[in-house]
């Protein structure tokens, strides 16, 4: 078996259930235009699964709602995602997946851009680069070896916070 | 004041539209898409420049996305840059209503091809690709294309490449935040200078009409304007590599796009500079001498110190057209290349649709 890149990450807990936005008065108008705040991008992209290990990215902390930011009339958002460790090569992946969840889900009139929290990677100007590079993204999405492992990756993202129950870090055998 | 007029918006293709090419002579437009096809649209109504029509669709020719188009400078060929890796050639069957057949593909890159692009003589074509490398291509006889250099001086990906409107002189753009200067010596090609100054990747290049200034776009959100130097130039810029020729930046415009331009146009016919990007605006600059104000001209000592001419140019803003294509990105803009319709503007969007605007005055 291969050595993962983080064989012990640190686990946190998931908030159990979903959104814990309160009910405002609009959310039963049809017609009202639906706004987008920093907790429905934390909601769609928290139970996205970590490529190494069977846990959500909130559980690994690598996304966490106060690290996004949203501007829902200027169309803007930006999220912010911490790697478990400083030379992660995960990291350009988890922000593709990241990347690829939100083109899904979202109105396409937001500009997403994405990148690592400052400080806690090694190369961060390289891997904001290339995640904030349209064309990179789009060639590596026609990649159907690459787009089937980020399919992997998101086939969690509805269950809404909890990926599995809480485990210790996979056993490793070599 | 000056704005741009819509006159029409072509709808089909089925992903977003990446590049738009006019051809040399007639109102026929090329586009491309990541729907893996060329559309070739058509004004069908000399007096009205409002209809236009789809008359071809070119399919079949390439497994990914076509990221680039070019008709060559006779206007009998295309060629499409893919992210397969390839270079499609295209040429039109004998009579005028005939399909387009694929007649050559060039291969070599190892990975996508991001711009393909014809010399004004039509005698070579350059191709670019992630995989770093410029190539040069001698266009022989009966379609056959012969690879006359490699050129593998970027560090990396290269996003675009524009020969010159007059001479055997090419420019290449890159992710490594450059542009490069190629230039040949008996078929010998070389880098003869490289452009510093932009803080990300320049996206796309273009030469001023007669060929001394070129302007670049970045996704640092500027646009800059460089010109050439020749060796003994009246300002004292030294050129350091004998007989070679140095670009100094001259001009940045700031503040005006807010977020990465992807395309930059400079019109052979009236001088405008078109640029959008991410920011859904399409902006149309003049250039001129820099004012006194804007030029903040360096001191002597300072300038000869640096090597540098200081602010010569200032690109005043024209018009801004806000969402030409809605909330999507604008991904290509292109004047038309002669005095026939020089007004117009060609935009194709992440949207899908391609629109053509005209130059008004109100």
């Amino acid at each position: 078996m291969t050595t993962l890149i983080n064989q012990n990450p640190i686990i946190y807990e998931a908030s159990a259930g979903n959104s814990t936005r309160e009910w405002r008065e609009d959310d039963d108008n049809e017609d009202a235009a639906d706004p987008i705040d920093a907790q429905e991008v934390f909601d769609l992209i928290r139970s996205i699964s970590d490529p190494e290990h069977p846990l959500s990215l909130e559980q690994l902390n690598v996304t966490q709602r106060d690290h996004i930011q949203v501007s829902d009339e200027n169309n803007t958002i930006l999220v912010e995602f911490t790697p478990t460790i400083p030379h992660c090569s995960m990291a350009t992946l988890i922000g593709l997946c990241i990347r690829v969840r939100l083109l899904r889900c979202l109105p396409s009139r937001f500009k997403v851009d994405i990148s690592v929290r400052k400080g806690t990677h090694q190369s961060e100007n390289a891997v904001n680069k290339q995640l904030n590079d349209k064309e990179r993204v789009a060639a590596a999405l026609e990649n159907s070896h690459l787009l089937e492992v980020v399919n992997q990756c998101l086939a969690t993202a509805t269950s809404g916070g909890v990926v599995a129950n809480i485990v210790r870090g996979p056993a490793v055998a070599n | 004041m000056p704005r741009l007029e819509q006159l029409a918006e072509l709808q089909g293709h089925e992903d977003r539209v990446w590049c738009a090419s006019w051809h040399p002579t007639k109102p026929i437009l090329a586009t491309c898409s990541g729907d893996k096809t060329v559309r070739i649209w058509q004004a069908t109504n000399a007096q009205d420049p409002t209809k236009w029509q789809c008359v071809n669709v070119l399919e079949g020719g390439h497994k990914r996305t076509i990221r680039s188009v070019a008709w060559s400078p006779d206007g009998r060929q295309l060629a499409t840059g893919s992210f397969d890796a390839t270079t499609g050639i295209w040429e039109r069957d004998e009579d005028e209503s005939g399909d387009y057949e694929c007649v050559a593909t060039l291969e070599g890159h190892e990975n996508e091809t991001k711009s393909v692009a014809w010399s004004k003589s039509g005698a070579l074509l350059a191709t670019c690709s992630r995989d770093k490398s410029v190539w040069i291509w001698e266009v022989e006889q009966d379609n056959d294309f012969e690879c006359l250099s490699v050129l593998q001086e970027h560090t990396q990906d290269v996003k675009m490449v524009a020969w010159h409107p007059n001479e055997e002189l090419l420019a290449s753009a890159s992710y490594d935040d450059t542009i490069k200067i190629w230039r040949d010596d008996d078929d010998d090609w070389y880098c003869s200078d490289t452009l510093q100054g932009h803080e990300s990747t320049v996206w796309a290049i273009d030469f001023s009409p007669e060929g001394n200034h070129l302007v670049s776009a970045s996704a640092d959100q500027t646009l800059k304007i460089w010109q050439r130097f020749e060796p003994g130039n009246p300002l004292g810029i030294v050129t350091p590599r004998r007989g070679e020729p140095v670009w100094k930046c001259v001009a940045t415009v700031t503040g005006q796009h807010d977020r990465c331009i992807y395309s930059v146009s400079w019109s052979k016919t009236h001088g405008f500079i078109a640029s959008a990007g991410a920011d859904n605006t399409i902006r149309v600059f003049e250039v001129s001498s820099a004012s006194a104000e804007a030029a903040g001209r360096l001191a002597e000592d300072q300038q000869k110190a640096l090597n540098e001419p200081g602010v010569l140019l200032e690109a005043k803003l024209v018009t801004e057209t806000k969402n030409a294509h809605g909330t999507s990105d604008i991904n290509s803009v292109a004047w038309y290349p002669n005095e026939e319709h020089g007004d117009w503007l060609a935009s194709g969007g992440d949207d899908g649709t391609i629109k053509i605007w005209r130059v008004v005055k109100d």
